[in-house]
């Protein structure tokens, strides 16, 4: 009994906070050890970011007719030891009807399905913590799309192949194909869109942070393109804007290969080919019956108007000058100005407004041609600086409300590229403001959010012209120019000949050179086609037959694609936002689509992840756009932590008094008779004492 | 048995105080080292502006003054070391290097040097001086980003700075994923003046 006394109550106390210190000790030369490494700033070069995922794209292109059939395949291949879930956004050309999307897992192909994207979630999320390999295709904005790879195991590669349908554009006599291949970044130091709390321009959109990198791996973000183009034409012209690329004659057309192998998902792709005929054709039309109704598309084109004297205008000039425009972009944006001040005609008035996070005005009201203006105007371009964020909506507010000024028509020309967060608010103001006032927008830089462009364009009843190249601003500015000199045909009108659903609704001005695209679902074939309308006061009209045998089931997709497009549109002017969800999710579980309410999801039959291994969550980062003068540095550590360590050794003085107070020491003060009053003896020591008259204030 | 007993508590006792006040000395002589060092900094700072660009704070230093940031509504003043390092971090803010042109990106400690960042608001103003330029900021923006999906983008082209610090403000411990970045933009540049009428006059119709 006597031995079990031995621990008494005091030791056992005196042990555990022994072992505490201990504990706090190893805590300290751990979190000592943790910052050592993670301190200091690097600039990251080529190669010079250590991620274990990398991601290389393939993408095989079908061109039949005004139609491209595109599959972007992805490799993900995870090179480090552990399991890993992969993140990677990335855009698609406007318009994209995304229908397909399978993976290849080893020898195994996995094909996906459409569902609500609530429930493609669930899936994934389960398929993910059970092991399987899983896939999630998700769309974010108009053109930013999301896949979400899980359970890629080390040294594994697992490919996944979305495919999907884009209009081919026709202009001028000449078509092309436009596919984007990285974004330009939203997240912009200072940029309003993305600033959270201090303004209140912030973004009413929750923005996707895209990350961006300049470090891609050396085996990493690679691009190889093969293009199929179907054309029964001889072409006077056929050329890519941004790749070299080698040509071959096919049976049916064109093969089209990328020469360098060493390209990279940096700019954006365009392909143009031009026929070689004299006279383009005003209007296309073709069908597709899939036997409950008959699916058509229709283009018009009309011809350049006959020279009428064009009406005097007002031009205001909105030049975007934030941050993201440094570099090349604002160089275009420049020599585009500057050009367009030289096609003003004499009748012409002109303003200028450049804005970053604030918005400036050259003159009060728009000026005539006389040359003190000229050259305010040239200096004032000559000054303009990228500096700071994208704040739009004043800008926009700023030339939509200059005092009106009698007989002149007020055309907007609005030079950006787009990297805003908030574009339903701009779009919304844009249709609310415009009144008589036409909005042209001029894209600018590799990685323009185009979306954004043609939509602004769209309510804003003019139309939208892309410059990618210092020295396409000349043949981009004359274009545009062609358009907004010559009279648009207004108040269009199409005759289907029966009961017809056809997208857009309301079909926007008709302007020279610039086509027109419709898309129908009728009941049964139509004979022929008839689009009136109304050109500078006299009634215009076309007719057209169907082109027989060009039409396919792909019609009844884009007429799909279409629709959706029209009710999502319908949100910016009002619609009810469930009313809308309701009817695109129907929509896009019909036809197979994606859209921002249906995802594409596809699970592996067995798990392949061990139970015990981890996965880890990794965000493939995008390129910097070509040409965007950007580079990338990661934080360095700031924090020294002193605080905690002082707070520590306060812990620490704390264990070491309670011990002083357990110790045989005081116990053996504690044991005498009391003292109080007292006067010390010789064997009591200042801090027995004090430890004594302690425990006597305690008692 | 006994003596034992109490050898081992009176190393225990022993031990627990020597790293009390290990700790404790380590601990405060963070901040001291970073209050101390600007005035060191401070000196080598004033040669510099008399032309002597490579005075270094302390014979030993490996880096150097090379501006001076300033926000006259806090009552701040600090300078700005060269060499974005660890051990730079610990004497004062340091500058980015590298191709930045005047798009500068400065970065503290959040508990020491830079815990002012969490008083500054928009529209606060800020002082960079360096050896050829002074220029003034307005806080436009503060944001806080995640270090393991963000790097920061740096745009030569782009004349504005960048404030950083470890985010929150009041964590005990150091190492974390977060970041506070304060953005500010030139103030009273040409440009703008000249935008809104003060400078250039507006021409009377002729």
């Amino acid at each position: 009994m006597r031995q079990k006394r031995l621990l008494r109550w005091q030791d056992r106390a005196l042990l555990t906070l022994s072992a505490l210190l201990l504990l706090l000790l190893i805590f300290r030369i751990e979190t000592a050890t943790a910052q050592e490494d993670q301190w200091g700033l690097e600039f990251q070069g080529d190669g010079g970011s250590q991620r274990s995922l990398a991601i290389n794209t393939e993408m095989q292109v079908t061109i039949t007719g005004l139609v491209a059939r595109i599959d972007v395949t992805q490799a993900f291949r995870n090179g480090g030891r552990g399991w890993s879930e992969a993140i990677y956004r990335f855009p698609l050309p406007d318009g994209s009807a995304v229908d397909r999307m399978t993976v290849q897992v080893g020898t195994r192909i996995l094909v996906s399905e459409i569902q609500e994207k609530r429930d493609a979630r669930r899936q994934y999320q389960q398929a993910k913590s059970s092991g399987k390999v899983t896939i999630l295709l998700e769309q974010q904005r108009a053109n930013q799309f999301e896949t979400r790879l899980a359970n890629i195991g080390p040294n594994e590669e697992i490919t996944v192949s979305i495919s999907f349908l884009a209009r081919v554009d026709y202009r001028d006599g000449s078509f092309s194909l436009r596919i984007p291949m990285t974004f330009t970044p939203r997240w912009d130091r200072g940029a309003p869109a993305i600033l959270s709390g201090f303004f209140n321009e912030t973004s009413p959109v929750p923005t996707v942070m895209t990350v961006f990198g300049t470090g891609a791996g050396p085996n990493d973000h690679y691009l190889d393109l093969n293009i199929d183009l179907r054309t029964g034409l001889k072409l006077a012209s056929l050329e890519s804007r941004y790749h070299d690329v080698d040509i071959q004659p096919s049976l049916n057309g064109y093969t089209i290969y990328l020469a360098d192998p060493d390209t990279r998902t940096d700019r954006v792709f365009e392909l143009t080919w031009t026929p070689d005929f004299g006279t383009s054709p005003e209007s296309t039309l073709m069908t597709f019956d899939d036997g409950d109704a008959v699916y058509a598309m229709l283009m018009l084109a009309p011809p350049l108007a006959e020279a009428i004297r064009p009406q005097p205008r007002e031009v205001v000039f909105i030049v975007d000058t934030s941050g993201s425009m440094a570099g090349v972009s604002l160089t275009q944006a420049k020599a585009a100005l500057m050009q367009g001040l030289d096609y003003l005609g004499e009748d012409d008035r002109f303003n200028l407004i450049h804005f970053n996070s604030d918005s400036h005005l050259l003159f009060p009201q728009s000026m005539p041609l006389y040359t003190p203006y000229l050259l305010e105007a040239e200096a004032f371009i000559d000054d303009l600086v990228a500096n700071g964020g994208t704040n739009m909506a004043p800008a926009l507010d700023m030339a939509l409300n200059l005092p009106l000024q009698a007989g002149l028509l007020r055309q907007v020309v609005f030079i950006t590229d787009g990297s805003v967060g908030n574009e339903g608010e701009l779009l919304l103001q844009i249709g609310e403001e415009l009144r008589d006032s036409r909005l042209f927008t001029v894209s600018i830089g590799s990685a323009p959010n185009s979306w954004f462009m043609r939509k602004a364009a769209e309510i804003g009843r003019g139309n939208h012209t892309h410059i990618g190249r210092l020295n396409e601003v000349e043949e981009s500015m004359s274009r545009l120019w062609s358009r907004i000199q010559n009279p648009a045909i207004k108040n269009i009108c199409v005759d289907w000949g029966m009961e017809a659903e056809f997208y857009p609704e309301i079909v926007p001005d008709l302007y020279a050179g610039e086509p027109l695209w419709l898309y129908a679902r009728l009941p049964f074939q139509p004979v022929e086609v008839t689009i009136c309308g109304e050109l500078e006061g006299r009634p215009w009209e076309l007719s057209s037959t169907v082109l027989p045998g060009v039409g396919n089931e792909n019609l009844a997709t884009l007429w799909a694609r279409s629709k959706i497009e029209a009710l999502e549109d319908s949100r910016i002017f009002g619609e009810d936002p469930g009313f809308i969800r309701d009817a695109v999710t129907d929509l896009a579980l019909e036809f197979g689509l994606l859209t921002p309410y249906t995802s594409m999801v596809a699970v592996d039959a067995t798990p392949s992840r061990p139970q015990g291994e981890t996965l880890n969550s990794e965000e493939i980062p995008n390129l910097l756009p070509a040409g965007s003068s950007a580079t990338t540095a990661s934080f360095s550590q700031t924090a020294t932590g002193w605080v905690a360590q002082l707070m520590l050794s306060f812990i620490t003085l704390l264990i070491a008094t309670c011990m002083l107070l357990l110790s045989p020491l005081s116990r053996k003060g504690g044991a005498r008779p009391p003292m109080t009053g007292e006067k010390g003896s010789g064997s009591i020591n200042q801090a027995e004492r004090i430890i004594v008259a302690h425990r006597a204030f305690l008692d | 048995m006994k003596q034992t007993r109490h050898w081992l508590q009176a190393a225990a006792l022993f031990t627990a105080a020597f790293f009390s006040l290990l700790y404790l000395v380590s601990a405060l002589w963070i901040p001291a080292k970073a209050e101390l060092a600007q005035w060191l900094i401070e000196r080598s700072w004033q040669q510099a502006q008399q032309g002597n660009e490579n005075a270094r704070p302390w014979p030993w230093a490996d880096t150097r003054a090379v501006g001076v940031l300033s926000v006259p509504g806090l009552g701040i003043r600090q300078i700005i070391l060269e060499g974005n390092s660890g051990r730079n971090l610990a004497f004062g803010p340091v500058l980015l290097d590298g191709e930045v042109g005047h798009d500068l990106v400065i970065s503290g400690h959040r508990d020491t040097h830079f815990h002012f960042l969490k008083d500054l608001e928009a529209g606060d103003r800020l002082i960079v001086q360096t050896l050829d330029r002074t220029q003034q900021y307005r806080v436009i923006a503060s944001e806080i980003v995640d270090s393991r999906t963000a790097e920061l983008v740096i745009e030569p082209g782009t004349s504005r700075i960048s404030l950083v610090t470890c985010y929150p403000f009041d964590a005990p411990l150091a190492g974390g994923p977060l970041r506070y970045v304060v953005t500010a933009l030139p103030v009273a540049d040409r440009l703008s003046l000249a935008a809104i009428g003060q400078v250039r006059p507006t021409a009377a119709k002729p």
